[in-house]
């Protein structure tokens, strides 16, 4: 019914215009595409709105059923601690092993690019550490992490979720999302500034050994940009920046797992879209959190 | 007791229960059965409140569901105990921890009797030597004899299982039936079988409601089962030509 009136309404406007113009054909055919495509892309807006709301509706929810009161508060302090030695000691080694060669990296390639000869030696050194607290240590690491991190968690609540696991824990009268979900964010949240320290540090060094061990730069003048007009705000700025971000992988990668549904290869899925998504929040975030605390 | 009133749901636009009215009775194991996609365990998943019907009761011993509130629904599921299909333990526990799993979250007890209750479930059901193992550890019988031993472990009321006997051989099949029914007339619980498997509709068919279509085609008990004119009800029944030519025999004897 719909559909017809709209037909009607558009052959309408079709002739009164080619009336106007005298042109009939090509005006006409010009003008019924350029509605069929606006129609077309207003459809496509309206379901990626449409899905857009969905899941900001279910991630609300989800967020509010797992933000509750732990029904036994003893268990939620075991499964936590569980979850930082899990999410957070195990992904140690990956952030020393990428921060230390990122740093080293980074030092030569600044020490390699400066063609200056009125810029000092030490710049190397406050380049690098600025780039290191400022971006490196929180929102590159939180990528890779969103990687490691994101994927462990979805597919771990989805595998849950099709094993019927969720369900027999529903039955008995457990919060699931409580239970499940509230241990691995607040563990992560938890443990994310020890990494992003850790990360600082080990990309510092990275740099020093590059100081230590190639002709490039001294160690001295290393050190010496290293601690050249340093600002504490930019530590605090970089840990809050992470905490952050770790609440946005561990809670996004647990909706998507939360929601999975069907086989192993649903789960994939599922791990994929969380990793993805988790990232593309992070970078939008960066702008905004930039913007806000630095500005 | 459980009663069931009108009960009906559909997926998008597909019915798959129409209208199922029946009554579970206690002490007693009560039997779905039907055709693999008849609504069966949509119809248990709607009775255990995993899904929410769109029209029609449930009623818990004069406990309705569709009015009851957060609080109560709560109470009720510390009553119900289940069997998953494919048993549905915790990967990352014990065989222990998973039975302790509802203690430690709802029983009151201390933490040594909450220890000697679930080993006292895992005695039970004959697992005394598998406290420590993992669920990946052992096989799929002992898997749903764990999953039982956890469905027991708080008392309840009301014990559903999803076809129990799925993926077992035939001799495992019937010590898990029997498991089932000693419990069920030990704890006075009422008990609701999900299944298509004749072997327990032979073994534990005291009340039986067949489904076919999302419809409840028939009810009855197992004497019955085999003297029913109902078409859908022998097509179904009778499918096995080993179980044909079993209960010719026997006729003709």
């Amino acid at each position: 019914m719909e559909k017809t009136r709209a037909l009607k309404g558009l052959k309408y406007i079709c002739i009164t215009i080619t009336n106007v113009s005298g042109n009939k054909s090509r005006v006409k055919t010009r003008f019924c595409y350029t509605q069929l495509l606006k129609k077309r892309l207003y459809k496509i807006k309206k379901d990626f709105l449409m899905a857009l709301l969905q899941h900001v509706g279910r991630y609300s929810l989800l967020m509010y059923q797992t933000f509750s009161v732990p029904q036994r508060w003893k268990l939620f302090l075991k499964q936590t601690w569980i979850e930082i030695e899990k999410l957070g000691a195990d992904s140690l080694q990956i952030t020393l092993i990428i921060s230390l060669f990122m740093g080293a990296v980074m030092t030569m390639q600044i020490q390699m690019n400066i063609e200056n000869p009125l810029l000092p030696h030490y710049t190397v050194g406050l380049v690098t550490r600025d780039t290191l607290l400022l971006e490196f240590c929180s929102s590159i690491l939180c990528l890779i992490l969103a990687g490691k991190v994101g994927s462990n968690i979805s597919s771990e609540i989805g595998t849950m979720r099709i094993s019927e696991q969720i369900d027999a824990m529903e039955i008995m009268g457990v919060n699931t999302a409580n239970y499940i979900i509230l241990p691995k964010i607040s563990g992560f949240v938890l443990f994310i500034p020890f990494l992003v320290i850790c990360s600082m540090f080990c990309g510092l060094l990275g740099g020093y050994f590059v100081s230590l061990f190639t002709d490039l730069i001294t160690p001295s003048t290393y050190i010496y940009g290293i601690q050249y007009s340093f600002v504490p705000w930019y530590v605090f700025y970089s840990i809050i920046k992470s905490v952050i971000f770790a609440f946005i992988i561990s809670s996004v990668s647990s909706y998507y797992g939360y929601y999975a549904y069907g086989g192993a290869l649903d789960v994939g899925k599922a791990s994929t879209n969380a990793v993805v998504n988790s990232s593309i929040l992070i970078l939008l975030f960066n702008v905004i959190l930039t913007k806000i605390l630095l500005t | 007791m459980i009663q069931l009133e009108d009960l009906h749901k559909s997926f998008e636009n597909k019915d798959v229960l129409k209208g199922i009215s029946t009554i579970f009775e206690t002490g007693k194991t009560n039997l779905i059965i039907g055709q693999s996609g008849s609504g069966k365990t949509v119809l248990l998943k709607c009775v255990v409140g995993l899904l929410e019907p769109d029209s029609g009761d449930i009623i818990y011993d004069e406990r309705r569901l569709a009015s009851m509130d957060k609080k109560e629904r709560t109470f009720l599921r510390s009553e119900l105990g289940m069997l998953f299909q494919g048993s549905a333990l915790f990967d990352s526990m014990s065989i222990q921890d998973n039975v302790l799993f509802p203690l430690r979250m709802f029983s009151e007890l201390s933490d040594s009797d909450k220890v000697k209750r679930a080993k006292y479930c895992l005695d039970r059901v004959g697992l005394n030597d598998a406290y420590s193992l993992f669920p990946a550890e052992i096989s799929g019988g002992m898997q749903k004899r764990a999953a039982i031993a956890r469905a027991i472990s708080l008392n309840p009321k009301y014990l559903f299982c999803d076809e129990p006997n799925s993926g077992l051989d035939p001799l495992t099949s019937i010590k898990i039936d029997e498991l089932i029914m000693d419990i069920t007339q030990e704890y006075e619980m009422t008990t609701v079988i999900n299944t298509h498997d004749m072997n327990s509709v032979v073994t534990m068919g005291e009340n039986i409601v067949f489904i076919h279509q999302g419809e409840k085609e028939w009810e009855g008990n197992k004497e019955e089962l085999f003297h029913s004119k109902n078409q859908k009800l022998n097509e179904f029944v009778f499918a096995s030509k080993f179980f044909q030519k079993a209960t010719d025999k026997i006729y003709k004897e």
